[in-house]
């Protein structure tokens, strides 16, 4: 038994976990920080991003050592590629909340419907959930959970659809104008954290059944989970 | 929304999907032995039982799996090494292109010629280089233009280089990667269709280790290879296919068995049986 590597393996995993939790931490303090224009909250969300570079940057270490000194191969070879692209899903997770911190910074001082805030509130519950998902999913070994989030992530693109209608709908005014580039942004980064879940879904997927495959494709839009 | 047929014209060049480490699919596959049903027993002792699989033509076939589970036995039965051990009894058949070496009437000399092997250690003889590489056609009568039989032998072995030079000196002066490649160079020196490794690398260091691996990569478009090896990481450099040898243990009695046998990519990727992902993982033991 290679117990050392086991270990090892094993460590690497939890400080995905880790990584994970503290992604969902940014999430909710962005979104926070942007409803409530807290831009003192919005600083830390984005400082806080060193903490999850740092468990992204541990992960890649040792992934590299795993692979240089184990030679995995089979399900622990698939594990360590797994991990090693859930960590770059995570860490680019983080990055757009951190986009959306700086964003909730950057806004004018418009008063937009509550209804628009409600919209990234909706698309931010549900990333969260997909966050939540996807990584009870890798640690579950659940290939059912995992395949879920591609509903999940339906929604939040129509959210997201929704979101540009209002915006749409929020006039003429320069400052209004500026207001809505600004959340076009905020709406398409929550977006791309929900695909960012989905693939990290098809990780658990290709980790269980050692089969690379997209769960959606636009390219094939009828060959969805064949 | 995207339709079924979107087209957009492009101006680049196709991209090549490299293929060339791809193992042929089966349909392209040439069966050389087709074994069926083997068992090889010393004595009361039973070494490996009830192993059917195919091996095929220009490819390399590695068998691996923990010591004692008798895959040196099997790669001794495809050239009826196993007929020169006391009390070695072969059950099943097996079938090189068909034909049962161990039919009746079957010249085990001939098989042999046609099933050459290197082993674990080099062994040349203790005279000159060149005298190791004719030795063989010597003995079958192969004495036409032996100079450049020889030649060839030594350059298909990639050692004519190294010791051009120094045909008469003894094979003895060489290092232990490069009689291992003269031993290989002895082997397709009589022209074998076969080439079965046993352990060929073992006793070597990583960089004769490599050049034998290197050589047998080289060797595979003119000749069938077998290997057996102990460095599970050697199999899956090396070979397009891959067998797992076992130990089952029943009534105190230990045989060796056929566990799995695969694409090498499959195998250690996604293998199907749960004690070569053990075995492969190193959760044995």
């Amino acid at each position: 038994m290679r117990t050392t590597f086991q270990e090892d393996l094993n460590l690497l995993e939890s400080t995905l976990h880790e990584e994970g939790a503290l992604v969902l931490r940014a999430l909710r303090g962005a979104l926070n920080a942007l409803e409530q224009r807290d831009h003192e909250l919005a600083d830390e969300v984005i400082a806080f991003d060193d903490d999850v570079d740092q468990r992204y940057i541990s992960i890649e270490e040792g992934v590299q050592t795993l692979l240089a000194r184990q030679t995995p191969v089979a399900s622990d070879l698939r594990l360590v590629l797994a991990i090693l692209h859930v960590n770059l899903h995570l860490e680019r997770m983080a990055d757009y909340c951190v986009t959306i911190a700086k964003l909730s910074k950057l806004v004018p001082d418009v008063e937009p419907s509550p209804r628009f805030i409600e919209g990234f509130e909706e698309m931010g519950s549900r990333c969260e959930e997909m966050i939540r998902i996807a990584l009870d999913s890798f640690a579950n070994r659940d290939l059912e959970a995992a395949e879920s989030l591609v509903t999940l992530d339906e929604l939040i693109d129509r959210a997201n659809r929704r979101v540009v209608e209002r915006i749409l709908e929020l006039g003429e005014a320069q400052a209004m104008r500026e207001y809505g580039l600004r959340m076009v942004l905020v709406s398409r980064s929550l977006e791309r954290i929900g695909d960012h879940a989905v693939d990290i879904g098809e990780q658990v997927a290709y980790l269980l059944t050692a089969e690379f495959r997209e769960f959606t494709d636009a390219t094939h839009p009828t060959s969805r989970g064949s | 929304m995207m339709t079924d047929d979107v087209t957009i014209p492009v101006d680049v060049a196709p991209v090549e999907i490299a293929q060339e480490r791809r193992t042929p699919s089966p349909t392209q596959r040439k069966v050389v032995f087709d074994i069926r049903d083997l068992a090889v027993t010393y004595g009361p002792t039973t070494a490996i039982s009830g192993v059917d699989l195919e091996i095929y033509g220009n490819l390399i076939t590695a068998f691996i799996g923990p010591s004692g589970c008798g895959k040196s036995t099997f790669i001794r039965s495809l050239n009826r090494m196993n007929d020169l051990v006391p009390g070695a009894k072969v059950d099943g058949r097996v079938l090189y292109h068909g034909q049962d070496i161990y039919g009746d009437g079957v010249d085990p000399v001939e098989v042999r010629r046609r099933i050459g092997m290197v082993f674990q250690r080099a062994n040349p003889f203790p005279k000159s280089i060149y005298d190791n590489v004719a030795w063989g056609p010597r003995v079958l009568g192969m004495k036409k233009a032996l100079d450049e039989r020889v030649e060839k032998a030594l350059t298909r072995a990639a050692l004519w280089d190294e010791v051009k030079d120094r045909l008469k000196k003894s094979a003895l002066s060489l290092s232990g990667g490069q009689q291992q490649r003269l031993c290989i160079a002895r082997a397709i020196a009589i022209e074998p269709e076969v080439l079965l490794l046993d352990e060929p690398a073992s006793a070597l260091d990583p960089i004769a280790t490599a050049a034998i691996e290197e050589l047998m990569h080289d060797l595979k478009d003119q000749y069938t290879i077998v290997i057996v090896t102990h460095n599970m990481q050697q199999a899956a450099r090396v070979a397009d296919m891959t067998a797992f040898f076992s130990l089952q243990v029943e009534e105190g009695k230990r045989t060796g068995i056929l566990v799995e046998y695969e694409n090498t990519d499959k195998l250690f990727t996604n293998p199907a049986d749960k004690r070569t992902e053990d075995y492969v993982t190193g959760r044995f033991g």
